[in-house]
């Protein structure tokens, strides 16, 4: 995108701003805003008071399959995509716009995001590049993230069917008030997470 | 029995003020996210944020409901509200198969 005019510009560094405030990784301003890399961290620094994070973008498919994260996954993206479908804007707008939307869904459910925005970002892009499709629950009708080319028919969702342990996960998470244990999501997100930790680039 | 009926009109018009109300407002704060919330099309979102005051209460004293079951499916409805779910599951749920409701209906209406 071009950001010779004044306005332009303008444009770009509201962009920048409403992404750094979503969360929004410095790879993913990059990818998605026309300023220099230079001026996006100024940006960032001024914004959140630190230097942005280093490391790599989550990139596996698997974690947006574990309990509690396919659910908010598969409320994000059903968003995500009915805003897609009726709204004029750009891409990235529509992303910031569903996932605010998310934000107070969650807001009004008394409950915390477990979908941050980068990750939302990126299972976006899985789904355009096909890593990830929306299966149709048989039970409840439901559209649910799922990997793609799996479970073409017969597919139940994890709420539908959640896995015994998730019952019991829940309920202290409960009595802790608020402490984040996040149910059935144990052994595929951590490992990916310290992977990447471990491994950042640049 | 007259006066039970002239209640029940009553309250079927109250429930559609403030329905369409809420609408108006839904739909003049955020056009998209209205629709989203409301499951209604474009159109008739832009309909909504230019009725006048007399427009709506004169639609709202009816004797039928303006505003329609959306989980119109058994078995969506069974999935919803059975098996005792906490309720943030329960509102997770909701919120999925209504935003694919108001696909479907979109595209359903798209394609007549
Ligand atoms: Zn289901």
């Amino acid at each position: 995108m071009s950001t010779k005019s004044v306005l332009g510009e303008v444009r770009e560094v509201q962009l920048a701003i409403q992404l750094i405030h979503l969360g929004a990784r410095l790879q993913f301003l990059e990818s998605e805003v026309g300023l220099s890399r230079e001026r996006l961290i100024r940006l960032y620094k001024e914004i959140k008071g630190v230097s942005p994070p280093k490391g790599l973008l989550p990139f596996s498919t698997d974690w947006y399959m574990t309990w509690l994260a396919n659910i908010h996954s598969s409320m994000f993206y059903n968003m995500y995509q009915f805003m897609k479908t009726h709204s004029d804007e750009e891409k990235v707008w529509v992303l910031i716009k569903s996932y605010k939307l998310y934000l107070q869904q969650i807001e009004a459910q008394e409950s915390e995001p477990i979908l941050d925005f980068t990750r939302a970002c990126t299972m976006v892009r899985f789904f355009d590049s096909d890593m990830l499709q929306l299966s149709t629950c048989r039970r409840c009708a439901g559209q649910f993230v799922a990997h793609a080319h799996d479970h073409k028919s017969g597919y139940v969702c994890v709420l539908c069917r959640p896995p015994s342990r998730a019952g019991k996960a829940r309920g202290s998470k409960r009595a802790a008030g608020g402490e984040i244990s996040v149910p059935g999501m144990e052994s595929i997100g951590l490992a990916v997470e310290s992977a990447l930790d471990g491994g950042g680039l640049h | 029995m007259n006066v039970a009926n002239g209640e029940i009109s009553q309250e079927i018009g109250d429930i559609n003020l403030a329905y369409m109300l809420l609408a108006q407002k839904l739909v003049k704060q955020d056009r998209v996210a209205a629709m989203f919330r409301l499951g209604v099309s474009r159109e008739l979102a832009d309909m909504l944020a230019s009725m006048s005051l007399a427009q709506i209460l004169k639609l709202a004293a009816s004797n039928f409901l303006l505003c329609s079951f959306r989980l119109d499916e058994h078995a969506s409805m069974s999935a919803v509200v059975g098996e005792g779910k906490d309720t943030m599951l329960q509102q997770a749920h909701m919120s999925i198969l209504m935003s694919a409701r108001s696909l479907q209906g979109r595209k359903e209406a798209a394609t007549v």
